[in-house]
């Protein structure tokens, strides 16, 4: 049972650290109020930047850091679609999904399939041997200590600072925070590139961090589930800690589970995190709470003539 | 999911049925007496496949047995990748290349079997070929290949390194060919080392290293020292080469992700299929079988990469010499005794599954770890 457990919590960052970085780049997005579809289409670009730029340069941090500008580089079409053209939010979203496989599937090719040398692992003896949580604090690629560390700092930021403020009532309300003063376009944009940049880290934590290789289509609905994690978590980076830890921890029980010969509902299982979505909207809508729930303005475009 | 692995599954997964299924369709399609197909004028071949040539496994071994027609035969073949496998898309490509007089064609998947019959209907003329379908008609053969021979070799590899007596093999699907595979893999480990044991588990999906890779990690947690994988990518050898592990793969030779552990790779050779019955269309005599071409180690098609040098030598010597009874045809791994996971008897002694039992294989064999999830 220990050995399971043990098992388990060290495998848990693996499943998700990639939905929580690609859900808080989703809420950033949301609550400027650009309901952002894209996810899969981004993570798919970092994922395959990520392990090109490394088999090329011989370095997986150039490849992270590719990564995430490649992740914001489709995020930027997106928010020059959205934010400048106020093109439809959910029907730009998903041609950047399309465009997105599209692209990852063309300039991949030739590196499919092809293995290198991912980040270090943290390996600090004695500690990583302590029962239950030593493999899950101290066994763990560096990556998922900073990403864990950048979501708290955007969490703290989101709800603590002056940015963060005027982000939020940019997306509550557009034509009041403009007449306060605020770029609303700019704040938009931003939050859309941050959310590509996350997606992008994301997708770089699939390929050079859990599996050490390209695939085409290895982001494999991922993005959607970040999607369904945004809900879950009510627009609040710290639930959506919780969430991914639930999300991903269903994920990781499942192979644990089978390896020990138990019989599994596993399709019951891979449904968990819908079942869960449509729990949290159900128990949200029954609870009557506005506190940190869906932005007010959220998938409107705001256009300065039209204000009401 | 993306589409690609929708339709892998469902090529896979509808396998099981291909024997009643082409039992039904070539009633209706072949006449009862053969008759060898006459190709007309010239043959210019072409290949037509449901992802890119370049996918690290299925598609991949097919592509390197095409060029290797080529080479063979001295003709440029014409390759279309990534057609969607639906009856109207495959046949919009097999009437474009039919109109620029192409007359030998290859399709290489699944769900392309009702397109490929009814294309063979409408072209008479036109030779076809269908790598994994499931119909068959007077211009049509569909193929597959024993994988399981070359399992129950690379089977024996790992019982005769494992010192945890654990081995681990992740599949996808629970599908007959799937199964056909992960029991030889077993029954071949415990003909050399009959107290190892196989954690069987099914990722439910195609494409996904990270799941796969993760899945390695809890096999070799529970103890597994080789890493056998039926799927295409290569995050499970990665893992096991982390950890120290050996490792088998499939399709393609695998070794260079896993330089160290990696003891063998079951091989598809298709060239070896593909060779010798395109000359025979071209030179008329070639005759469809009625329920397409199920080809192994006697015709050459499935074989191992070379073995490991790790493996000891006479457990090497063991494997060589059952290759060569596979090869002559003497020996089946599914002889039996075979027994079911909960020890029900699934091939009584003395007798040798036949095809129909093959396709339909919906269980895991004694010394085996985990459950077929239930049917699809």
């Amino acid at each position: 049972m220990e050995l399971f457990l043990t098992g388990w919590l060290t495998s848990l960052p693996a499943f998700a650290m990639p939905l929580l970085l690609a859900a808080v780049g989703l809420i950033l997005s949301e609550r400027a109020g650009v309901l952002n579809m894209g996810a899969e289409g981004y993570m798919a670009m970092g994922a395959m930047t990520g392990a090109v730029v490394t088999l090329t340069a011989g370095n997986p941090w150039i490849g992270v850091g590719a990564a995430i500008l490649a992740g914001a580089a489709l995020a930027g079409l997106f928010a020059i679609a959205t934010v400048v053209f106020r093109a439809d939010q959910i029907l730009a979203g998903l041609a950047t999904v399309a465009l997105g496989g599209g692209i990852t599937a063309v300039i991949g090719r030739p590196y499919l399939h092809k293995t290198f040398t991912g980040l270090p692992r943290l390996d600090p003896g004695a500690l990583a041997d302590l029962p239950l949580v030593g493999g899950l604090l101290f066994r763990q690629d560096l990556l998922a200590y900073l990403g864990l560390a950048l979501v708290l700092l955007l969490w703290w930021g989101l709800r603590a600072t002056r940015t963060g403020l005027k982000l939020r009532a940019v997306g509550e309300d557009p034509a009041t925070a403009d007449v306060a003063g605020v770029d609303v376009q700019l704040y938009q944009a931003g939050a859309v590139l941050a959310c590509g940049a996350l997606c992008g880290l994301a997708g770089a934590y699939l390929s050079i961090v859990s599996s050490n290789v390209w695939v085409e289509g290895m982001v494999n609905g991922r993005g959607w589930i970040a999607l369904a994690l945004v809900i879950f978590a009510r627009w609040n980076p710290a639930r959506a800690i919780l969430g991914a830890v639930i999300f991903g921890g269903a994920d990781a029980a499942l192979p644990r589970l089978l390896a020990l010969g138990a019989q599994v509902p596993t399709y019951l299982l891979s449904t968990l995190p819908y079942l869960l979505t449509i729990l949290v909207l159900v128990l949200a809508a029954l609870g009557g709470r506005r506190k940190d729930a869906e932005p007010r303005s959220l998938g409107l475009a705001y256009i300065r003539q039209d204000r009401r | 999911m993306s589409r690609l692995s929708m339709t892998r599954i469902m090529r896979r997964s509808v396998m099981g049925m291909m024997l009643a299924g082409a039992a039904a369709l070539s009633f209706a399609g072949a006449s009862s007496e053969a008759e060898a197909f006459t190709l007309k004028g010239k043959p210019k071949i072409a290949f037509i496949y449901a992802a890119t040539a370049r996918d690290g496994g299925w598609n991949e071994a097919i592509d390197n047995a095409r060029q290797d027609v080529e080479k063979e035969l001295g003709v440029k073949i014409a390759v279309s990748e990534s057609i969607p496998e639906e009856t109207t898309a495959v046949m919009n490509a097999i009437d474009l290349y039919v109109k620029r007089g192409f007359n030998i064609i290859v399709t290489t998947s699944y769900g392309y079997s009702d397109g490929a019959l009814e294309a063979a209907k409408k072209y008479p003329d036109v030779a076809f070929l269908g790598a994994s379908q499931i119909t068959n008609d007077k211009n049509l053969e569909s193929f597959y290949a024993r994988t399981y021979q070359g399992w129950y070799l690379a089977g024996m590899a790992a019982g005769g390194v494992t010192k945890s007596h654990k081995l681990g093999m992740l599949a996808g699907f629970p599908a007959g060919v799937v199964n056909w595979d992960i029991n030889a893999f077993t029954l071949g480990a415990r003909s050399i080392d009959p107290s190892a044991e196989t954690i069987v588990i099914y990722t439910n999906s195609w494409w996904d290293p990270v799941k796969e890779g993760q899945v390695a990690e809890a096999m070799l947690d529970q103890g597994a020292d080789v890493i056998a994988n039926n799927l295409s990518s290569t995050a499970p050898y990665t893992a096991a080469e982390k950890r120290g592990a050996w490792s088998v793969g499939f399709q393609l030779d695998q070794s260079a992700a896993a330089p160290n552990g990696h003891l063998t790779s079951v091989l598809f050779q298709w060239q070896n299929y593909l060779i010798p019955t395109i000359k025979n269309i071209i030179a008329g005599t070639w005759e469809p079988q009625e329920y397409g071409a199920l080809v192994g180690m006697d015709q050459h098609v499935v074989s191992l990469s070379p073995l490991s040098a790790k493996i000891p030598a006479e457990v090497k010597a063991k494997i060589e010499k059952t290759e060569a009874e596979m090869v002559a045809g003497t020996f089946s791994p599914y002889t039996g005794p075979v027994k079911k996971q909960d020890g029900s008897i699934a091939v009584p002694e003395g007798q040798t599954i036949d095809d129909e039992g093959l396709w339909n294989m919906d269980y895991l064999v004694e010394g085996s770890i985990g459950t077929v999830p239930a049917a699809q």
